[in-house]
């Protein structure tokens, strides 16, 4: 019953620095995902019809391939052509670039959602469009964009286990099937797991909530 | 010579505009004048190109040929210089469009502190002062969201008027509110025409034409069919299509 308990005492070491090395990689890939989903965003949005495109091609790109197979051309594949990248790069990249094709597409919608009579509003104003952006549209988009990204995040988090499972990564997941084949106790090994991973989407739940208070309509 | 010309410059004016979105000629052949302190009201057909004009004169559209001038400037949209002339015009749209993420005496000192440069104590008194001439001073800490749409609207026209504009244009203005309160909008807009204001007004509100303007300017399908004093207008409109427009307004 409290065997994984006992086993979280017993493997404390391992099973924290396989946490450890799960939340690097989540927040290398959050990184990641933030910086190039939001230039994405940007091209998305921006008033050329070819950068627009190119935008729409990283989306679809990366939304449509697995992330295992993103992870094994990551590393076989760029090794194989002669890149000589590590784990952890390969790792971090492709759920960083897998992550942010999402990341865009939450970032164009929320600035959507700003209707155009925002827009022409503080235009008629003697804004341009730079101040427009910055001080109408996207205090006004990310309100919206809380709560999925939030999401994003959650998922993000979970499918970091898939980088484990590809690569020469000692996350979380993996310190928790090296227990469980030492000492048999599977089941217990995998409670542990899930509850560092519950600790880690919990933490990302809070931080949502607080956000969106924080950027509640001011009163 | 000179000092005539200078005085009758006209604050507005547009010269052989045309202007179409795809095959659909939106705006044919339109000369208008419009001379400072002069209020004039457009009326017309749903679709006839009201709001097209008014977005014209402010850079929000771009026409395909022919010049709108403003202040004996050009208006182009893709000049550099269109800020500064849209901050010398108000515009107040059906829809209010009220930052949202703002209170309401935000919405108000906004422009002034980052488009001119105002100070935020001297802009935050000069908009206290709007809300008390738009009659809604105690909302001044409120959210858009809370106030009814006649409050909106008056807290929309403190928002241009905040910029000390040369001009102001209404796209119908109280076409969205529940009619017991465009009395209250149309009220802030007649004093505004009083107190000497340059006026550029789409609206049904025929009362307030015939109250307020000098000159009411009838456009159907793009062109100005014909213009003259709104009692006028109203009495022996000339054309059938402006009768036709008045009869439906009248009995309705
Ligand atoms: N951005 C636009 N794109 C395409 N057509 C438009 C656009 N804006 C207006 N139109 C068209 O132009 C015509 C005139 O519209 P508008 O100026 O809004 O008329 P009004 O204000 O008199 O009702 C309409 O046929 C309308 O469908
Ligand atoms: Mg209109």
């Amino acid at each position: 019953m409290s065997s994984w308990l006992e086993l979280l005492t017993d493997n404390f070491d391992a099973l924290a620095s396989g946490f450890w090395v799960t939340l690097r990689l989540v927040v290398g890939a959050f990184l990641v995902a933030a910086v190039v989903g939001t230039l994405v965003a940007a091209l998305r949005i921006a008033p050329s019809k070819w950068l627009q495109r190119l935008g729409g091609v990283y989306v679809e790109t990366f939304r449509n391939i697995p992330l295992l197979v993103l992870l094994i051309i990551a590393y076989s594949g760029l090794r194989r052509a002669g890149v000589p990248i590590g784990t952890w790069t390969a790792g971090i990249a492709a759920l960083g670039l897998y992550t942010a094709a999402y990341v865009a597409e939450v970032l164009r919608s929320g600035v959507f959602a700003v209707s155009r009579g925002q827009v022409e509003a503080a235009l008629s104003l003697g804004f341009d469009q730079r101040q427009t952006l910055r001080r109408i549209v996207l205090p006004q988009a990310v309100r919206t964009v809380i709560s999925p990204l939030g999401s994003i995040t959650i998922a993000m988090i979970k499918n970091s286990a898939i980088v484990g499972a590809a690569l020469a990564v000692n996350d979380l997941l993996k310190e928790a099937r090296i227990i469980a084949s030492r000492t048999f106790e599977t089941e217990a090994a995998f409670v542990c797991a899930a509850i560092g991973y519950l600790l880690l989407t919990i933490a990302a739940t809070i931080a949502v909530r607080l956000l969106e208070q924080r950027y509640a309509i001011r009163r | 010579m000179a000092d005539s010309a200078d005085a009758a410059a006209p604050l507005v004016e547009l010269r052989n505009v045309r202007k179409s979105f795809g095959d659909n000629v939106v705006l044919d052949e339109i000369e208008l004048l419009v001379a400072p302190g002069e209020a004039i009201v457009i009326a017309g057909p749903s679709g006839s190109g009201k709001s097209t004009m008014l977005r014209c004169i402010n850079g929000l559209e771009e026409v395909d040929s022919g010049s709108v001038l403003f202040d004996g400037e050009r208006v182009d949209p893709r000049s550099r210089t269109i800020g500064r002339m849209r901050a010398d015009i108000g515009m107040v749209f059906q829809q209010f469009n009220l930052f949202g993420h703002m209170t309401v005496l935000e919405n108000v000192m906004l422009a002034p502190v980052k488009v001119k440069g105002v100070e935020r104590d001297a802009a935050k008194v000069r908009a206290r002062e709007l809300l008390e001439t738009v009659g809604i001073p105690e909302k001044a800490d409120a959210a858009p969201a809370d106030l009814s749409g006649g409050q909106q609207q008056r807290v929309a026209i403190a928002r241009a008027l905040a910029m000390d504009p040369k001009l102001m244009l209404f796209d119908e203005p109280t076409s969205a509110l529940d009619p017991e309160m465009i009395r209250e909008v149309l009220d802030v807009m007649r004093d505004l025409a009083r107190g000497g204001m340059t006026m550029v007004v789409v609206t049904h509100e025929m009362g307030f034409a015939r109250e307020v303007c000098d000159r009411l300017v009838f456009i159907d399908e793009g062109r100005i069919v014909e213009q003259g004093p709104p009692a006028e207008f109203f009495a022996a409109a000339k054309s059938p299509r402006a009768r036709e427009f008045v009869d439906k307004i009248i009995h309705h």
